[in-house]
């Protein structure tokens, strides 16, 4: 042993030998090694069904990816059948545009929904709303749909009209007026289609959120009544601080349904093949969407390119998943005041 | 004797017209006339009279089970956050109703602190966040030399000052239980309370915070009226200058027993129960 290794003062007990970290020892019971493979064995059944839907759609799409090349990254226009061009160039902003507008209706909607579930609402009311937000979580994308296409477009297209008229000057709310701003050209538009969607993104939003909100630990809020917090003060100080891995995780979630959500937006949208900003005016497209409208009409290679652009979806979504539970994880859990 | 409806009318006006920074602020009587107390249909405090008067201790001790906790909570209305809780009687604050009166139940809380058997600061901010807090759950505006002056001589009326002066910046919950339980009375304090309610506040430290704390409370008691609730019978004879004892027969409400200067209760008690219980022999 060294002498700067006897002076170092975390040694003063220490005359003999270098400290040996233990490893510890773990002897499990019959029944605790029974529920571990159990449970392993889910764990790996999830990862080899990941596995097996990407490589899936990898080995279907191939062919068409290995024609197209890095074309499928940038190019717009779809034509695989036709021998012409074909890439996601068009589709995938689309896809994340309407995915972003239903997300920034519906995140706002779903947290004030939450806290007024937690925090403001009567217990009786209370009760009755968690129930139905979970049923309208429940509800089959088709239904808001159908509504959607039937109630709600007809009503929306003034608000489009509205927008295009009065905040044209924000690049997504311009119209070209080569067509004029008759109503004709809003029915069918990237914000139509976002709108329905935030329809069905809200209740599962607001389900996350609400779960969490209502774990903030009740001595944290007690503190902060005892200070003489207003409601808003203790939601501010305590439930919000507390939730915010909830926040990001529900909004995360909802995204994720939202670039999924396919019959809604092939009913409301008129397909289109050229990126564009503005969100109002008629043609938009998705993924989901373009994948459902082509599929019974494709040749092998056209379906081929479907499957590709499938691939491209699933990947995002992936992502998009991953990046909500890390964040979930990293919230914050209990009070931590046990000590 | 009408039993009063709770159900929170949070009003949530601001009163900024104290000085937070004046020690000029008065502690405060609490009364409590008559009080009884409900979960759901079960009784468990009745006929409770206690006067509290300005600048005192008062100890409340009992068995457990006896209705202490509840009590204490119904002096800054945080007995109504309990859904199924309702209330008769009346609690006065220098001869206001703190129920019924044009007291705001902000102002109540903000006037009557409350210390917990469990620390609770808010882990999410820092440790000179956490003095603060009460004023930003307030609105209340105060000028960042202002805040210095508050953040220090409330931690150091808790006695902390010297273990975190250095780490202000650090996480509410990266301290020790012991100090946690300081930062949580230097936050009631930061607000000017005149009453400050503990319950139990050393029954989770170390002998050293223990006495820390009733050093503590002797020196802001001049200031402000202390009600604290301890199961420690020294503690009690410490601290206290008055002393009630709460009891509960079994399956009925719990009462005051017997109330009155510390040193009669702990040397001179009226009644045989309290002797047995000051002395150890039951509860
Ligand atoms: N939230 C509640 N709901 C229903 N009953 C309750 C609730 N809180 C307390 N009680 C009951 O009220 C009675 C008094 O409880 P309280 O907490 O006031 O006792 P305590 O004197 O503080 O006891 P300890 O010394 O153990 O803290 C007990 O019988 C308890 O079971
Ligand atoms: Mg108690």
């Amino acid at each position: 042993m060294s002498v700067i290794g006897q002076s170092a003062p975390s040694d003063v007990a220490d005359k003999s030998a270098p400290e040996q970290v233990v490893t510890p020892v773990i002897r499990r019971s019959g029944i605790d090694r029974t529920f571990r493979s159990v449970a392993t064995s889910s764990g790996v059944i999830t990862f080899v069904l990941m596995g097996l839907i990407g490589g899936f759609l990898l080995l279907k799409g191939y062919d068409a990816l290995k024609v197209a090349g890095w074309g499928f990254l940038t190019d717009s226009e779809w034509a695989p059948d036709q021998g012409g061009k074909f890439g996601i160039a068009a589709i995938l902003p689309f896809t994340v545009q309407i995915a972003l507008v239903a997300l920034v209706i519906a995140v706002p909607v779903a947290l004030c929904t939450a806290l007024f579930i937690t925090e403001y609402a009567p217990r009786k009311l209370r009760r009755l709303l968690t129930a139905m937000i979970d049923l309208l979580a429940a509800v089959p994308s088709l239904i808001y749909g159908l509504w959607g296409l039937f109630y709600l477009q007809p009503r929306l297209i003034t608000l489009s009209k509205w927008m295009a008229n009065h905040l044209s000057w924000v690049p997504f709310f311009h119209v070209d007026d080569q067509y004029g701003t008759s109503l004709g050209i809003f029915p069918s538009s990237t914000f139509v289609a976002g709108v329905i969607v935030s329809l069905m993104v809200i209740p599962i939003c607001t389900a996350v959120m609400r779960e969490v909100f209502s774990q903030a630990p009740p001595g944290e809020r007690e503190g902060a009544m005892a200070l003489g917090g207003t409601r808003w003060g203790v939601v501010r100080d305590v439930v919000l601080p507390f939730g915010r891995g909830g926040i990001i995780g529900g909004s995360m979630l909802g995204l994720g349904r939202a670039l999924g959500e396919t019959i809604a937006v092939t009913l409301i949208i008129s397909p289109a093949f050229t990126a564009k900003w503005s969100i109002l005016d008629q043609g938009s497209n998705s993924i989901a969407a373009l994948i459902a409208l082509k599929f019974s009409e494709s040749s092998t290679f056209g379906i081929s390119a479907l499957m590709a652009a499938g691939l491209a979806l699933f990947i995002i979504t992936l992502l998009v998943n991953a990046a909500a539970s890390t964040v979930v994880s990293k919230s914050r859990s209990g009070s931590s005041t046990e000590i | 004797m009408t039993s009063i409806d709770i159900t929170s009318t949070d009003t949530t006006r601001m009163s900024s017209d104290i000085s937070l920074l004046d020690p000029g602020h008065q502690a405060a009587g609490l009364t409590a006339n008559n009080v009884a107390c409900w979960f759901g249909t079960k009784k468990v405090l009745e006929g409770v009279n206690l006067d509290m008067a300005p600048g005192q201790v008062t100890a409340l001790i009992g068995p457990s089970g006896c209705g202490k906790s509840t009590f204490l909570r119904t002096l800054n209305r945080m007995h109504e956050l309990v859904p199924s809780a309702t209330l008769a009687g009346e609690i006065l604050i220098d001869g206001v109703d703190i129920y019924r009166g044009a007291i705001p139940v902000t102002d109540v809380r903000r006037r009557i602190g409350m210390v917990f058997q469990k620390p609770n600061p808010f882990p999410a901010m820092t440790v000179a966040e956490n003095v603060l807090a009460g004023l930003k759950l307030s609105g209340l505006k105060t000028t960042r030399s202002e805040r210095d002056e508050l953040i220090e001589s409330c931690l150091s009326k808790a006695g902390l000052w010297n273990e975190v002066k250095n780490r202000l910046g650090d996480p509410g919950r990266a301290l020790s239980g012991g100090q946690q339980q300081r930062l949580c009375i230097a936050r009631s304090l930061a607000v000017s309370p005149q009453v400050l309610l503990m319950d139990e506040p050393c029954s989770a430290l170390d002998p050293t915070s223990t006495r820390r704390i009733e050093q503590t409370i002797s020196e802001i008691s001049e200031t402000i009226t202390v009600v604290i609730v301890t199961h420690n019978m020294q503690q009690a004879q410490r601290v206290s200058h008055r002393c009630a004892f709460f009891l509960a027969a079994e399956n009925e409400p719990g009462r005051i027993v017997e109330e009155g200067p510390t040193k009669d209760i702990f040397t001179n008690p009226r009644d045989s129960r309290t002797n047995d219980y000051v002395n150890g022999r039951f509860g």
